[in-house]
């Protein structure tokens, strides 16, 4: 096909500029918001005419921002490794051997999804306060540090992996574990890595559960620091805006760098 | 075959008494049988423990009152918690919004993207890319951040909407949009559509790829335009994927409107912009009321559970593929 400009293809462009500024200009807006002054913040200028960064460090005086930070890595980082290997376990077993009960356990598993957190959350927050993990990292942690999406989602690549290898292997002399660490693992290494950027995503934005357990801003991810921020009424809005901003960032960096990735993970194992 | 060769894994050694050998095989055997249980014992326990027991915990707080105080034992009342849902005005106003933010989230997640999508797709070189992933940007934001944007361009006094609303002319009076019921729940579900919209696109946008661009051609050489090759094509060919979206939209949507239902309106005003999971979240942590929020959650279990089943059998029977 040529490249022509006829005027389909300039309304196209037209109407896909559209829809990328409304995409994208809340995004623009609340990084012009947090580098506006007291008085040039309720005025709808396009730019900061005389920028400052005391939004910046008000926001970071107000809030442990760096500690809720460290948080809520914690957080994301021990639920994707967490959920990575118990689901590469469980994957694992489904796909190498048959045994008695797998057609059972697979259903329950493929089920799991059905159920929505907030048919759980009442008996884990009860049990969560029994053990004592409230206001802690591993009380967010334990209830999703399984995760039946990962499980099916390596599952469907496991399966596509060449059965003979594993055999080969086998006769080789491989034991079960060092078939899955040595020669299945390195082999659809970029798949795991794509669902780890999926699961990284999910438990740096999860939202119900950490608001729960967590009360003081110290032991809060991120998120939750943030809605309390928002909700204490206060109107200072360019700081609010350079929080907002903050907690955007880290996720923003990440798919600066890793756009392609993340764009195809999300298109290979779609969402939770 | 792969159990032909397990057998094969501890050949019996020649020379060793048979006794031994029969002890040891079994030793193997047992082992072997176990093996794939242990690996999957990490999964099923934290399962078992965070997903099913508080499953059917719920199950048995439905049928009791209780106000989840420490120490205190929930009282059987039957489908006491039932009757009195069903009576509830919230909850079944909820039910009315749960269906409103549903179907109204249907552009977002199909519509939109289905023609953003066959719209980049015609396009060539890098222009195509680009777009698509300006488009998902919204999607990896978190809710609250998204919220907390959100909230600050519809301020009610100082925000940028009503700012140009107002100079525009086109109000007179800056207007509360999130404490006024005609507006909450609209914004609620454009602020849950604006994220959706770049997740559909790139799933749709994929789906397309895998289509034989000469259909396109052919259809072209019959004269078909681009309107009629994109319901007479592109809709029939993307058919699994739109049933699939359709699918996660229906049973998801109640659960993304969540976060800007609770950092936005709080489900006010008067309960017009809440839907049924907030109001299960607040039976539980704003009245205390476990049985009751137990209840509501068991009765949506099970409806989006029949939901979610017809939805498969559907795509099982309708979906159009490319063989």
């Amino acid at each position: 096909m040529k490249k022509r400009f006829s005027g389909l293809a300039i309304a196209q462009h037209a109407a896909l500029a559209v829809m990328c500024l409304i995409a994208l200009f809340p995004i623009y807006w609340m990084l012009n918001s947090s580098f506006k002054n007291e008085s040039e913040i309720f005025t709808s200028s396009l730019i900061p005419l005389k920028p400052i960064f005391s939004n910046y460090t008000y926001a970071f005086e107000q809030m442990p921002i760096v500690r809720m930070m460290f948080n809520s890595f914690g957080v994301a980082t021990l639920l994707t490794a967490s959920q990575l290997a118990t689901g590469l376990l469980a994957a694992y077993a489904l796909v190498r051997w048959r045994f008695r009960g797998q057609g059972f356990i697979f259903a329950l598993l493929s089920l799991t999804w059905l159920i929505p957190f907030q048919a759980v959350m009442i008996p884990n927050y009860v049990l969560v306060n029994q053990l004592g993990f409230n206001e802690s990292l591993i009380g967010i942690v334990l209830p999703f540090a399984v995760s039946t999406f990962a499980i099916l989602s390596l599952y469907q690549s496991f399966n596509s992996f060449p059965r003979v290898l594993i055999e080969a292997a086998c006769i080789d002399g491989q034991s079960d574990f060092g078939i899955l660490t040595r020669l299945i693992l390195p082999n659809i290494k970029s798949t795991v890595a794509s669902l780890g950027i999926i699961l990284f995503i999910n438990g740096w934005n999860e939202y119900l559960w950490p608001m729960l357990i967590t009360k003081k801003m110290e032991n809060a991810p991120l998120q939750i620091g943030l809605r309390m921020f928002v909700n204490s009424d206060t109107n200072m809005w360019g700081s609010m805006m350079a929080a907002t901003a903050v907690s955007c960032l880290p996720i923003l960096l990440i798919y600066l760098v890793l756009r392609r990735q993340i764009v195809d993970s999300f298109v290979r194992f779609g969402i939770k | 075959m792969s159990q032909a060769l397990e057998t094969s894994y501890a050949p019996p050694l020649p020379g060793k008494p048979s006794i031994a050998r029969n002890r040891s095989l079994n030793g193997a055997k047992l082992w072997r049988k176990l093996k794939p249980y242990l690996y999957l014992l990490p999964a099923l326990l934290l399962l078992g423990i965070w997903m099913y027991r508080p499953l059917l915990n719920t199950f048995y707080l439905a049928f009791h009152k209780w106000g989840m105080v420490p120490g205190t034992t929930p009282e059987f009342v039957g489908f006491d918690n039932f009757a009195r849902l069903m009576e509830n005005k919230s909850f079944i106003g909820s039910i009315g919004n749960t269906l409103f933010y549903t179907a109204g989230l249907l552009p977002f997640s199909i519509l939109i993207p289905l023609l953003l999508a066959s719209v980049t797709h015609q396009m060539e070189g890098r222009m195509k890319n680009v777009y698509r992933a300006l488009f998902f940007v919204p999607m990896i934001l978190a809710p609250v951040s998204v919220s907390a944007i959100w909230r600050w361009l519809f301020h009610p006094s100082n925000g940028l909407v009503n700012d140009v609303l107002l100079r525009l002319g086109a109000i007179s009076q800056p207007i509360a949009y999130f404490s006024d019921p005609g507006f909450a729940k609209w914004l609620i579900l454009f602020i849950t559509g604006w994220k959706m919209v770049g997740f559909s696109t790139i799933m749709f946008s994929a789906a397309l790829t895998g289509i034989n661009r000469e259909y396109y051609e052919a259809a072209a050489i019959d004269g078909a335009g681009s309107l009629k090759q994109f319901y007479r094509l592109t809709v029939p060919l993307l058919s699994p994927m739109i049933l699939f979206m359709l699918t996660m939209s229906i049973l998801f949507s109640s659960q993304w409107t969540f976060a800007y239902i609770d950092i936005l309106t709080t489900g006010g005003p008067y309960g017009t912009s809440t839907n049924v999971y907030y109001e299960m979240y607040k039976y539980a942590f704003s009245n205390l009321n476990a049985g009751f929020s137990a209840a509501a959650a068991l009765l949506f279990f099970i409806v989006f559970g029949v939901i979610s089943l017809t939805l498969n059998q559907l795509s099982r029977r309708y979906s159009f593929y490319d063989n």
